[in-house]
């Protein structure tokens, strides 16, 4: 065995898991607090990372200048499409809510194409190019700063959730709605603060992960890939996001390096089955126990 | 942006104002003659868009010349189509609308997958000849799909002349090696079978093979893997542009100094656009001359004074337009021969001419006489990118496989 190939395929495998997390605590943020499942988080990563396009390539802005507001832009679009779209819905069931984050999806991709055109698009490059050496094992630029960003955004949303008001009030909104709403916590800005926290970490995940394998209208398939994540880790916990991202960026790495390509997905997608036997609501999920 | 919703409304107008030429211009023709119809379920729209507004641009400005040629032995040509985003079904269903009708002697098919879906209704019909933007090698299968053709040579015989191209890179007696990068999808994976037997066969030896997700990935893991096997030539298919620019730019990176190719569809300007210095080297077959080559001829000028009438802001036109300009130009030529021997315009007769073509000067759209073999066209040429110049520019002489 090759060990050091091995170490170099795990270690861009383990970058790669990071920005699956980043992702995946997009996700599991909206839906702690909100209780709906985000099927449009892909397209709004991709919506970012557009944006950025946009901002670094169109109007030639610095690229640290480009990337804030990119990422902002983004988590505004999730406070809008919270606001506007999800928040009549709430009573309904979770399947019409659901329809209807399919449904911004889908505009999504469509407002792309009419305002940056079908072409797939590269992003400027904005991350250092000289190759990073841990030791003798090469690790990819792009992957290493890329994973750099999103560990530092990860720590100061960790930091956010334990220490801040809104943090605690998040935290308080996801366990008991009714309390928190009896304990004069505005529950509705709740809302909002989760879809706009959730969509700023996607979208920084989105410009890092469109930074390294391109851009194009149909880039928020990558959501596929982060469903699996937040199944495995636990809808409903960050923890579980955190360690399943990581997870499962290194097993479709060395599963593809070891089997091929091909083997990628369906290496995932067995875990997931495996976890959906044994622990129907993930690694770290919360177990619902009703009594009837 | 918004200068790009401008140039696009701008494009629409001329769009308009050319179809309104049409309209005008076409009845006065079609007072003697029956008007000929092109049908084309055409991708407008959806995942193969970047591709598709350049096909059409290219059968609508064909259309337009050859109408103003006297249209094909006195008839004038109607180009009929719908948008299909891509999508089988929709394509199917144009298909019938547009077949349903008019009599459509000639149709362009958008996919592999829809070419193949229609192929049986096309077999039971015969009266519909079909080409399109597939290259599919699965198509040029004469006993399946009798009334299909590839216009170009299928990407099996891409990789062929890929091969007798890299045959000839050897140092010091020594055959080069080579890796195959592709796709895990049906277009990704058509070649590599018959590529691999190729190889073996010429005696090349290819010493990795990586299968790559489609969508945005990550590839350092699959370029640690050719670090290692350092092969002289990498070959991509089944991408428009990424991954290729992360396997390259990496691979520099590593100071491997590795050539880099693809086929048809990875070998437009996009590459050159968006990779910009990062391009420079990297080389693509290609049976078209490129619209801004140096290359001319008969049609080839026709072409580029056509383009530049009906759309001036427009600029270079891709390796799309070419293809769109060429399959109707095969078309023309497969009808015109089918009416001069006396035939009806049946799907049979339509394919007998088709095969009957050889040694067809294709006025510089190709730069040298072309013969049909199994329903396509199995030659190119292998273009390098000057990243300076921001083009591409012949490296060999055109390849024509037997």
């Amino acid at each position: 065995m090759d060990w050091l190939f091995f170490g170099e395929i795990s270690l861009a495998g383990l970058a790669m898991g990071g920005l699956y997390a980043l992702i995946g605590l997009g996700f599991v943020i909206i839906y702690k607090a909100t209780r709906v499942i985000n099927f449009a988080i892909g397209e709004i990563m991709m919506f970012a990372a557009y944006l950025f396009l946009a901002f670094a390539g169109g109007m030639e802005m610095s690229p640290w200048v480009a990337l804030p507001l990119a990422v902002l832009g983004g988590s505004l679009l999730g406070g809008v499409i919270e606001k506007v779209m999800i928040r009549p819905m709430l009573g309904e069931s979770s399947i019409s809510v659901v329809m209807v984050t399919i449904g911004i999806a889908s505009i999504l991709v469509g407002v792309v194409e009419m305002i940056w055109g079908a072409d797939p698009q590269l992003l400027p490059d904005f991350l250092p190019r000289k190759p990073v050496f841990i030791g003798e094992m090469y690790l990819a630029p792009k992957i290493a700063y890329g994973f750099l960003i999103g560990a530092a955004m990860l720590i100061i949303y960790l930091l956010y959730f334990r220490f801040s008001r809104g943090g605690v009030a998040l935290r308080a909104t996801a366990s008991d709605q009714a309390a928190a709403y009896s304990m004069g916590i505005n529950v509705r800005r709740v809302f909002n603060l989760a879809w706009v926290f959730g969509s700023l970490a996607a979208s920084l995940a989105g410009v890092l992960v469109a930074a390294t394998g391109g851009l194009s209208p149909q880039f928020g398939a990558i959501g596929l890939s982060v469903l699996v994540v937040v199944i495995v880790g636990g809808l409903d916990s960050i923890v579980g996001a955190l360690v399943a991202g990581v997870f499962i960026g290194w097993l479709e790495t060395v599963a593809g390096a070891y089997l091929g390509g091909e083997y990628r997905m369906p290496a995932t997608f067995a875990v997931l089955a495996v976890i959906l036997v044994f622990r129907p609501y993930g690694l770290f999920g919360t177990h619902d126990i009703e009594r009837v | 942006m918004f200068k790009s919703i401008l140039d696009k409304s701008r494009r629409l107008v001329g769009v308009g104002s050319m179809a309104a030429a049409l309209a005008v211009a076409a009845p006065v023709m079609a007072q003697d003659k029956e008007p000929i119809v092109f049908g084309g379920s055409i991708p407008l729209s959806g995942v193969f868009a970047f591709a598709g507004v350049h096909l059409h641009a290219g059968l609508t400005d064909y259309t337009t010349w050859i109408n103003s040629e006297g249209g094909i032995n006195g008839h004038p040509v109607k180009y009929v189509m719908e948008d299909t985003g891509y999508e089988v079904d929709r394509s199917v269903a144009a298909f019938k609308k547009i077949t349903g009708s008019n009599k459509v002697p000639v149709y362009y098919g958008d996919s592999t997958g829809f070419m193949k879906t229609i192929a049986s209704e096309l077999n039971s019909r015969g009266t519909t000849l079909m080409s399109g933007a597939s290259f599919a090698t699965a198509l040029t299968d004469n006993e399946q799909y009798p009334y299909q053709f590839i216009p170009g040579p299928n990407y099996s015989q891409m990789f062929g002349i890929i091969l007798e191209y890299i045959a000839t890179q050897g140092k010091d007696g020594d055959m080069p090696t080579i890796a195959f990068v592709y796709s895990d999808t049906e277009f990704g994976k058509d070649p590599i079978e018959n590529g691999k037997a190729k190889a073996a066969e010429m005696g090349i030896k290819v010493v990795e093979e990586i299968v790559t997700k489609p969508g945005s990935v990550d590839v350092s893991a699959e370029i640690l893997k050719l670090r290692r096997v350092r092969p002289d030539f990498v070959v991509f298919h089944g991408y428009v542009l990424s991954p290729i620019n992360e396997f390259m730019v990496q691979m520099r990176q590593m100071g491997l100094d590795t050539q880099f190719m693809g086929t048809f569809w990875s070998s437009d300007k996009l590459i050159i656009n968006k990779m910009g210095a990062d391009a420079d080297g990297y080389m693509g077959v290609m049976p078209y001359n490129y619209y801004d080559s140096a290359e001319s001829g008969p049609m080839l000028d026709a072409l580029r004074a056509t383009a530049e009438k009906s759309d001036p802001d427009a600029g270079y036109r891709p390796t799309g337009y070419m293809q769109g300009w060429f399959n109707a130009m095969v078309w023309t030529e497969v009808i015109k021969r089918t009416m001069d021997a006396g035939k009806e315009l049946t799907a049979e007769n339509m394919a007998d001419s088709l095969a009957s073509i050889e040694n067809w000067d294709t006025g510089g759209i190709i730069g040298v006489p072309v013969t049909v073999q199994d329903m396509s066209f199995p030659v190119g040429r292998i273009w390098r990118v000057n990243a300076k110049e921001a083009r591409y520019e012949p490296v060999s002489d055109w390849i024509h496989l037997d």
